[in-house]
């Protein structure tokens, strides 16, 4: 298997037409290696939400290229898109974006069924720590407990990449530490390439790999060397 | 692994179980009724099939004078026409040979006399004796002894031989020379010269007797009854009740004229002066309606009845015998020139026939023209062609509700659709999930309709026809055409419509679903509202927010007032044109002859002063050209009776002289097929091969049924009549001095107020059950999309009680639009609804014979507004028990 999983090339994007014209992305290049946990750090405006859609394939670059596996992603059209996503991502968004009349096993069976080899459902919630929820109604949750099952219906699918978007970004510290433990155990138990995108500078010590964005280009691109815990993070 | 979207359904249908509840109710009304029509209607007219063929219905009979000896039936039967001329011939040589036998017996015994006489004479002048006396001894003596032997001789000479073949030759030549004379004005009559095929039939008795009935004992006759054998072979009963009589004191009635004048299974009658107990209720196979004689104009089920007895009871009865016949083809015929060509010749041969075994035909009538087996078929045959197109209305607008609430779900679940999509469920998948629930309350809605529809609807729908007609008892069998038309199009109408909503909602990319970016074109300015107060203003943005929901809602109300109008405007309709009717006619009488001269050749003529010939005729107008549907229920072509008018009328007035092919059409005719002056039109006859051509020279105003009229010199010139010929007339008075036998029909007022009559009576428990139907899927459709309304804003409601708007301004920024929106266009809607209800009544029209105007009156117009508003009324209610139901965390939780 190829050594580096993901490969961004030249990304460029822009927004709007004439003076209202804006580039969000300006030439992006960085490589991600199968297994690591990348996480993108930046202020807002900075691309990086972005740069993980078109990483997931339901947004599409300007210019340059990204390439799952060998495979570039500007090649497929859109049913071998939905078919890389359906076999290949995990989607955890901020907002937990549940379906609200199925419970919480039914939610993760959604991504379940996707998947052609997925993880065992009780186990995802034993894993979680939904077993005593499973039959809860999403609103019946608490934030904490949407963004688990959020990170269940991504996971469960087993897929290569877990994509996440700000997942903390709507819950407090605590929840947040339980939220990132989460989703750290999952790219070590599964071994699922995290890319995660994050304005929260401390996330990054618990990172393999440190891609810090400004203004559309990659400021710094790090190999974290001393990594540490969820749990022990601190902000 | 089944799809776990799948699971959401049956929790979608519980957690929102009054808004399905009241969609599938919609539904199984529609579909239960439409399918029950026509399952009523199919299982109806293959009842009534299958009896023409087990109950043994005749292709036509006739009535003799006298009963028919077997010979007669035999040479009937054979379907030959006989020899008339050499039947006369020879009829006129056997009178002939009598007389002529007659005068040489006679003029030989005068002669032989006389040469005896003579030769005794000349012996006695030879013997001298002169004595008288002795000599006329002498020849009594003579005549005596040798009369014998010299007749012998007589007869034996040439010559006397030669005189007898002279005198037969020449009475003979004298018969021949009398038939010749004679049997060109009959043959020219009947068309006994032309040669036939001969049509060979198998003939049945069919006697009857006429009796009078009193059904309630109390001595005075309540109707007559026409009596028929049980062990006839042909023309059949089938027993809706009880069963054939057996005793001689059973009788059997039929079950529409039991059922109206009240006589019940047990029941004993006085017929014929006898009492019967009625032990079966019937419909014979050749009285689906109870026409007492074919040229009535309506039957007549209180006054007529039609009866069965046992054979002996039969005998016992003192009426005279009708000596009826029924018989039918050994080859039926296909087509219906076929029908008329079988029935042309055997008339013939039946003629012929009867004329040379010297019975007299009373009566002739082929099947295919007899009223009383044809009237209630064609009438059903023509029926419930409107429903589907309302069902197909009603299923596009539960469609497009569906729709609308389908695509304020998709909004609703944006980001999770988003999610879905980004996580790799496709487009397609999602389409199938969100496509699911209308199919599926669509299946749930016919399979109950359906099942329905098969029972308790279709035994409404053979009930109404039992109400009108005395048909055979009929069992409910399976119909293409309800399924087609109350589940596959309705399912197909469902698909297509959410299908096309839903493909095109899904039609945005995953992460304009994530980021809620879902309309298309957007507002670049929020538009500036006067000074209002606060509270207008705000309802006005909701109002405009809300614009394209109003539109839906405008929509469902236009439909609801065109179901108004058709609930209310048909009943006016029908009652507007039995009010209108009697101005209608031409004249107060109209009398129809049998022929125009009687039975001596001359021409009928009447002394009323008022009294104006008319000719008529009755060709057909191609209807399919304008109909846009065929098969079952588009009937046949339109019938058009033709009318010849004599110059200078006081009835029709022409205006420009009509020709042989130009002619004028009523304003009915007009209106129906969207005929005007100068337009070309083709009749054509209905049982021949012939077409004629005519140019609309204008349109007369007379809106009492499909007619074209021409002058009567070019009606008798295109339709090959003698000159002076007509059919009737037209008399403002009773015309009293025409022999009844050559009157066929007389049309009155009181028979067109008869027709409607009828028709109200058919009709009338149909519209009684559509009405109430409607104004229920009315206010059930108002419930839908004033519901729409509500769930769109629960959002921005559930915001407005967090920021401290109390339930009652909440209705009133909520409600207040809406209410106004439906009182507007309530009254818009109407006068929409009103003229697409002209346009449908039209196009309807052009499914059935004859035409009459959509009419509503203004109280109905009214009562259509007010249903609206009392229903908005009852649901803005419930509206608003609902906004008070919203809680406020809607507005304030992160979930979806």
């Amino acid at each position: 298997m190829n050594n580096e999983f993901l490969e961004i090339k030249d990304l460029k994007k822009s927004f709007g037409t004439g003076e209202a014209r804006q580039d969000v992305l300006r030439g992006m290049n960085f490589t991600v290696k199968k297994g690591e946990f990348c996480v993108l750090l930046g202020p807002s405006g900075s691309g990086k939400s972005t740069l993980l859609n078109i990483i997931g394939g339901i947004d599409t670059p300007d210019e340059g290229f990204v390439s799952i596996n060998g495979d570039k992603l500007e090649e497929m059209n859109e049913k071998e898109l939905t078919m890389y996503r359906r076999k290949h991502l995990g989607y955890v968004f901020q907002m937990y974006n549940l379906i609200p009349n199925l419970n919480v096993k039914e939610n993760i069976e959604v991504g379940a069924y996707l998947s052609d080899n997925p993880l065992d459902v009780e186990e995802v919630l034993t894993t979680l720590g939904l077993q005593n929820h499973k039959y809860k109604y999403p609103n019946q949750l608490s934030g904490g407990q949407q963004q688990r099952v959020s990170i269940g219906r991504a996971v469960v699918k087993n897929p290569d990449i877990l994509m996440c978007d700000e997942p903390t970004g709507a819950l407090d510290y605590k929840t947040s530490k339980e939220i990132l433990a989460l989703i750290e155990d999952c790219n070590s138990k599964f071994g699922s390439t995290v890319i995660m995108v994050t304005h929260n500078e401390a996330i990054r010590n618990m990172a393999d790999h440190v891609i810090k964005l400004r203004d559309g280009v990659v400021r710094h691109n790090d190999i974290n060397t001393n990594k540490i815990s969820a749990m022990d993070l601190e902000w | 692994m089944k799809n776990p979207l799948i699971r959401r359904i049956p929790k979608e249908l519980r957690s929102d179980w009054h808004k399905y509840l009241v969609i599938i109710v919609f539904m199984v009304i529609m579909i239960g009724v439409i399918s029950g029509m026509y399952v009523g209607h199919d299982s109806m007219l293959a009842a009534v099939y299958a009896g023409r063929e087990e109950l043994v219905l005749e292709d036509g009979s006739f009535e003799l004078s006298r009963k028919a000896s077997q010979d007669l039936l035999d040479d009937i039967a054979s379907g030959k026409k006989a020899d008339v001329r050499s039947y006369y011939i020879d009829k006129g040589n056997k009178e002939a040979d009598k007389k002529v036998a007659a005068a040489i017996e006679e003029e030989l015994n005068e002669q032989v006399t006389e040469k005896i006489e003579e030769a005794v004479r000349a012996q006695c002048a030879a013997y001298g004796i002169t004595d008288e006396e002795m000599i006329q001894a002498q020849i009594d003596a003579a005549v005596e002894s040798s009369f014998d032997q010299a007749i012998k001789e007589a007869r034996e000479s040439e010559e006397f031989k030669k005189a007898v073949d002279e005198a037969y030759e020449e009475a003979h030549e004298e018969v021949v020379k009398k038939v010749d004379e004679e049997w060109d004005e009959v043959a020219d009559r009947y068309n006994l010269n032309d040669e036939i095929n001969p049509v060979s039939v198998k003939i049945y008795e069919h006697f009857y007797r006429e009796e009078s009935e009193d059904n309630n004992g109390d001595g005075a006759e309540d109707a007559t009854v026409r009596i028929y054998k049980s062990d006839s072979e042909i023309d059949k009963a089938s027993f809706n009740e009880g069963r054939a009589p057996e005793a001689d004191n059973e009788i059997a009635i039929d079950r529409m004229h039991a059922d109206n004048v009240g006589v019940a299974l047990g029941d004993s009658i006085v017929v014929g002066g006898k009492q019967f107990e009625v032990v079966g209720l019937l419909s014979y196979v050749n009285y689906l309606t109870l026409h007492e004689s074919n040229t009535d104009l309506m039957f007549d089920a209180f006054g007529f009845d039609v009866a069965m007895v046992t054979p002996e009871a039969f005998n016992k009865l003192r009426s005279r015998v009708h000596y009826s016949y029924a018989y039918k083809y050994d080859d039926a015929p296909q087509s219906k020139v076929e029908q008329q060509d079988h029935s042309e010749n055997f008339l013939k041969a039946l003629i012929t026939q009867s004329l040379v075994y010297d019975n007299e035909i009373e009566d002739y009538l082929p099947e295919y023209l007899r009223q009383a087996s044809n009237f209630a078929v064609s009438d059903i045959e023509g029926d419930s062609a409107g429903a589907s197109i309302l069902c197909y209305i009603l299923i596009g607008v539960i469609a497009f509700i569906f729709a609308i609430t389908i695509s304020n779900t998709i909004e609703k679940e944006a980001s999770v659709i988003g999610t879905l999509r980004a996580s790799g469920y496709s487009r397609s998948e999602l389409v199938v999930h969100y496509m699911s629930m209308p199919v599926i309350v669509t299946i749930i809605g016919a399979v109950i309709g359906n099942v329905l529809g098969y029972t308790a609807f279709r035994d409404l729908a053979c009930f109404l026809y039992y109400n009108s007609y005395s048909l055979p008892a009929c069992h409910a069998v399976w119909s293409n055409t309800a399924l087609i038309k109350t589940t596959i199009i309705p399912l197909l109408l469902m698909f297509f419509i959410n299908l096309f909503v839903i493909v095109r909602k899904l039609q945005l990319s995953p992460l304009r679903f994530l980021r809620h970016d879902l309309i298309k074109t957007r507002r670049t300015k929020a538009m500036r509202l006067p000074r209002w107060s606060f509270l207008k203003r705000f309802r006005l943005r909701i109002f405009f927010q809300n614009i394209p929901n109003y539109l839906v809602l405008i929509f469902g109300v236009i439909f609801i007032e065109l179901m108004m109008c058709f609930a209310f405007g048909l009943p006016d309709s029908l009652n507007h044109y039995a009010k209108a009717a009697p101005d209608m006619m031409f004249a107060e009488y109209q009398y129809m002859l049998m022929d125009s001269k009687d039975d001596d050749g001359n021409v009928i003529e009447t002394s009323e002063k008022s009294a104006e010939r008319f000719s008529m005729t009755n060709l057909m107008y191609p209807k399919k050209s304008s109909s846009f549907r065929e098969g079952m229920g588009s009937g046949q072509d339109e019938s058009v009776t033709v009318y010849g008018i004599t110059e200078s009328s006081n009835y029709v007035t022409l205006g420009k002289d009509t020709s042989i092919d130009a002619l004028y059409i009523s304003s009915a005719f007009s209106k129906k097929f969207g005929i005007s002056a100068g337009d070309m039109i083709t009749l054509h006859e209905e049982y021949e091969n012939k077409t004629y051509e005519f140019n609309v020279l204008g349109v007369i105003n007379y809106d009492g049924g499909i007619a074209a009229f021409l002058d009567a010199d070019s009606f008798n010139t295109v339709f090959e009549k003698d000159k002076d010929d007509f059919s009737g007339y037209f008399s403002r008075n009773e015309i009293t001095d025409i022999d009844d036998q050559y009157i066929a029909t007389v049309i009155t007022s009181e028979d067109i107020v008869k027709v409607t009559n009828q028709l109200m009576h058919s009709m009338g428990g149909f519209m009684g059950v559509f009405k109430y139907a409607l104004i229920v899927l009315s206010a059930s459709l108002i419930y839908l999309l004033a519901k729409i309304i509500i769930e769109r804003n629960e959002h921005s409601i559930s915001m407005a009680k967090i920021l401290g708007f109390k339930n009652g301004e909440i209705g009133s920024l909520y409600i207040v639009p809406t209410a106004i929106v439906v009182v507007l266009f309530s009254v818009v809607s109407l006068v929409i609804g009103y003229y697409l209800m002209i346009w449908i009544f039209h196009v309807f029209m052009l499914q059935l014979d004859g035409y009459f105007a959509f009419y509503m009156k203004q109280s109905s117009m009214l009562l259509a507004v007010v249903y609206l508003l009392v229903g908005y009324a009852a649901v803005s209610l419930i509206d608003f028990a609902r906004i008070k139901r919203i809680p406020l965390d809607v507005a304030l939780k992160n979930i979806e």
